[in-house]
């Protein structure tokens, strides 16, 4: 009984448990670690891909993977620079553009998926690739900056509207990271509509049992379609952070986003033992990662390593979770 | 039978969580006999099946071959003991994108004494060895087994079995994927088996497969056994062994409740498949309507087209007297029309959420406001007011549903559709895998609770049916073989009804 209890107790508060005594760790080896500054920078290096994340939330509870986002992050951070730069258009109006792609790249995967039945896992993977190669098109395979010359021989001429630029430097009271705080909002509506409205509940329930929510009138299909174009329009939004931050149309943008957006959801997994996708835990999954890096770079880690200690976080987590699972 | 049996099991028995899905079950296979194996659904032959094939087991209980005991826990013992199975889904006992020779000898060729260099002659020659031993020296060896049909990559399969010279071999729903002719071929395939010394079971629900060809008939129920039945034995016999009468107190009273003044739903020339007869039925004002009838005689297919999950072939359908014609599920739950459906597993229970959340699945929209946030306090109020009447074993609504034992997972799944009144509920197959308890609790609470609701109950236990409802219809090869009022029950000729082949029914 006793090792019941324990077990118990380590399902449910191990997770916070550990990134409580890393804070307390890494403050007293490295006390400028603990400052509202630091706090601040850990918060701005996560949140676009813990925005990305909380979109891939909403695919892995209907027990799907969106193996996509990294790249429509990455195709917006290029239409977004080709909508300002060259088109010259206004800011609002390159944000119009891109959550539409976003959208509309969520609708042909849905399509995919609910009608040509490709699996989830691979429809995402081959529009990981699609929309990969897709972004590089408009520059001609190049990096779009003001003043750059673009294949016809033409410079851009245009620039990334500062009201756009704000979003990704901009901070409020001079402290709070913009990105941070849309982060935070988004998270809060993901969290109410997953946790508090019967959508979530649906989500939920397709994600246990799809047979059965069939058989109390869900249409399962149509919640897939909201789950995938809900990733994909997240995940733009995450791209325009990202735009907004470098300011320019960088295409080698999206790096490890799609890998640290995915581990971040599944550590979210084992925030608290509830062994599901959760919005909560896939917020605390990316700062998880996020003050990790933090917090060794300050102790000299050397960059190599942090993909390394990323993955063994990831299967940890992944272990805890299911290995630790009550039955069996 | 004057020799010994080779494969004997005794005591068996086997829990699933809380379900006891075979208890105390003992049956003898003799040499050079087909053995049939029956029950309804859930009554435990795959169990059985899977326990002497070696895929379970945490059993209780012994497997005695040539009398002497053996230990099967896995499938490897149970091949070395001499014990082969052919299973239900053909295209599992083959390998598609392999050739008939590769197929016929795949023990050869996966055993570990193979050469390193891959000796196809080798197979070949060993391939019509096989072949030849069971006819099939018309299959041309060296054809991918994709390109051939079901009938003969089935016999393939049995070859197979048969090449390793076993005690016994088992054969798993046979004919369900195979036609009329090429099951004949089986038939005569099996018979020459028989007389060459081989113990064959052969499990089926078709009666008149059995009838035709075992020499002895072992009947599960509820995960019992029934009895064994001797040659000669008709349909009848079978049927009643399966689903007949059992000794016990019945739930409804004599009052009975139907209104008939006002039908409910009517169903005028359904046609639920193709070729099928149309069906003409009402259904009355508080009235508990039982259909019972064996597997496949159309009971859950005309479930799903009043539920709104398939449409019908032709006819109408009227609920109050009003044309009603679903579009989909969410159509005919709008109505009124609430469905528990079979196999409450895959079909109902959502494993991750707790009583409360599995009660009130289908109406969050009674439980949300206009911003669709749930309210919680209403569920737990509703959830607790149904594990109340329907006397749920529970710690509380918010415990975990997997908890429950399963006839109390049957009573959430029920609570949820009797939550709000229906126009009328379907039950199909409510008692499978639920305890005699929690079948008498559910049956009473509908009976308690029908008001001016009405309920269509399907079960394929003639007991199951007689015991609740007002009137019990049997369905028989997609059509109704005959109608009882509660009351003016037989249950020989509800049997007889049930076992009858279609062409009687025509006539």
């Amino acid at each position: 009984m006793a090792n019941v209890k324990i077990r118990d107790f380590s399902i449910k508060w191990g997770f916070l448990i550990v990134m409580g005594v890393l804070f307390v760790a890494f403050s007293v080896l490295q006390p400028a670690f603990y400052s509202a500054g630091n706090l601040f920078n850990i918060l701005l290096s996560v949140c676009i891909f813990g925005t990305m994340a909380l979109g891939e939330t909403f695919v892995l509870i209907i027990d799907g993977m969106d193996l996509s986002i990294g790249s429509i992050a990455a195709i917006t951070v290029m239409m977004s620079a080709y909508s300002m730069v060259v088109l010259q258009l206004s800011g609002v109006v390159a944000i119009i553009i891109v959550l539409l792609i976003g959208a509309v790249i969520g609708l042909f995967i849905s399509f995919l998926i609910v009608k040509v039945k490709i699996p989830d896992l691979l429809a995402t993977l081959g529009m990981m690739f699609l929309v990969q190669g897709l972004q590089l098109i408009p520059s001609g395979g190049l990096s779009i900056g003001t003043g750059a010359i673009l294949g016809n021989g033409k410079e851009a001429m245009g620039t990334f509207d500062p009201g756009f630029k704000y979003l990704g430097q901009g901070r409020v009271f001079k402290v709070i990271p913009i990105p941070v705080l849309i982060m935070i909002v988004i998270a809060l509506i993901v969290y109410i509509i997953l946790s508090r409205t019967k959508y979530g509940r649906i989500f939920y329930a397709i994600g246990g049992n799809p047979e059965a929510a069939r058989l109390v009138g869900v249409n399962v299909n149509k919640y897939k379609v909201i789950a995938y174009v809900s990733s994909s329009i997240i995940a733009s939004l995450a791209g325009i952070l990202l735009a907004a931050r470098v300011g320019r149309g960088d295409v080698g943008s999206q790096g490890t986003l799609l890998m640290d957006a995915i581990a971040a959801a599944l550590i979210g997994y084992a925030v608290l033992g509830v062994r599901k996708p959760n919005p909560f835990g896939t917020i605390l999954g990316a700062i998880f990662i996020g003050m990790l890096m933090n917090g060794l770079t300050m102790l000299s880690m050397q960059y190599f390593w942090q993909d390394f200690i990323k993955g063994s976080v990831l299967v940890a987590a992944l272990a805890f979770t299911f290995g630790l699972s009550k039955k069996r | 039978m004057d020799t010994k049996p080779i494969v004997q099991v005794k005591n068996i028995g086997m829990s699933f969580d809380a379900t006891r899905a075979l208890d105390d079950v003992s049956f003898d296979f003799f040499p050079g006999e087909i053995m049939a194996l029956v029950g309804a659904n859930g009554a435990g032959k795959s169990t059985l099946i899977k326990i002497i094939c070696g895929y379970h087991s945490g059993y209780e209980g012994r497997i005695l071959i040539d009398g002497k005991e053996a230990l099967i826990t896995c499938p490897k013992d149970a091949y070395d003991a001499g014990i082969q199975t052919v299973h239900q889904i053909i295209n599992q006992g083959v390998i598609q994108s392999m050739t008939v020779a590769e197929n016929l000898a795949l023990e050869e060729m996966l055993s570990p004494d193979q050469p390193i260099f891959y000796d196809y002659k080798g197979i070949r020659k060993r391939a019509r060895e096989i072949a030849s031993m069971m006819d099939l020296d018309y299959l041309d060896l060296d054809a991918p087994v994709f390109t051939i049909s079901q009938s003969d990559r089935q016999m393939i399969s049995i070859a197979r079995a048969l090449a390793s010279d076993p005690k016994l071999l088992i054969l798993d729903e046979p004919t369900s994927s195979i036609s009329e002719k090429e099951a004949e071929r089986l038939f005569v395939t099996l018979k020459k088996l028989r007389d060459r010394g081989v113990s064959i079971v052969y499990v089926s629900h078709r009666l008149h497969e059995i009838t035709r060809l075992a020499d002895r008939v072992g009947v599960l129920r509820d995960g019992k056994k029934s009895g064994v039945l001797e040659s000669p034995f008709s349909a009848q016999h079978i049927v009643h062994a399966m689903v007949g009468d059992i000794d016990h107190e019945p739930v409804r009273k004599e009052d009975v409740h139907a209104n008939k003044e006002v039908v409910k739903l009517e169903l005028k020339g359904i046609v639920v498949q193709e070729g099928d007869r149309p069906l003409n039925l009402k259904v009355y004002e508080g009235e508990v309507l039982g259909i019972t009838g064996l597997i496949g005689a159309g009971k859950s297919e005309l479930a799903q087209v009043i539920f709104g999950i398939n449409k019908p072939v032709s006819g109408e359908m009227f609920l109050h007297g009003k044309l009603y014609d679903p579009v989909d599920i969410k159509d005919a739950i709008n109505h009124g029309i609430f469905m528990v459906p079979e196999d409450r597993n895959n079909n109902a229970v959502f494993p991750q959420f707790n009583i409360r959340q599995n009660i009130v699945a289908p109406f969050l929209d009674s439980f949300s406001n206009s911003l669709s946030l749930l309210n919680v306090g209403k569920e737990r109020k509703e959830a607790r007011r149904m594990i109340d009447s329907m006397t749920i074993k529970c710690e509380s609504e918010e415990a975990a549903i997997d908890s429950l034992s399963g006839g109390n997972q049957q009573k959430v799944v029920v609570a949820r559709w009797l939550m709000t009144e229906p126009k009328l509920v379907i039950l199909d197959e409510p008692f499978q895998g639920v305890d005699v308890k929690s079948r008498s609790e559910i049956s009473k609470y509908l009976r308690a609770h029908i008001g001016k609701s009405s309920a269509i109950l399907i079960a394929t236990d003639i007991d199951e049916v007689v015991d609740v409802a007002d009137r019990v219809v049997v369905f028989n090869s997609g059509m109704i073989a005959g109608e009882q009022q509660a009351g003016e029950i037989e249950k020989d000729t509800l049997v007889h009804w049930t076992a009858q082949v279609p062409e009687e029914i025509l006539n």
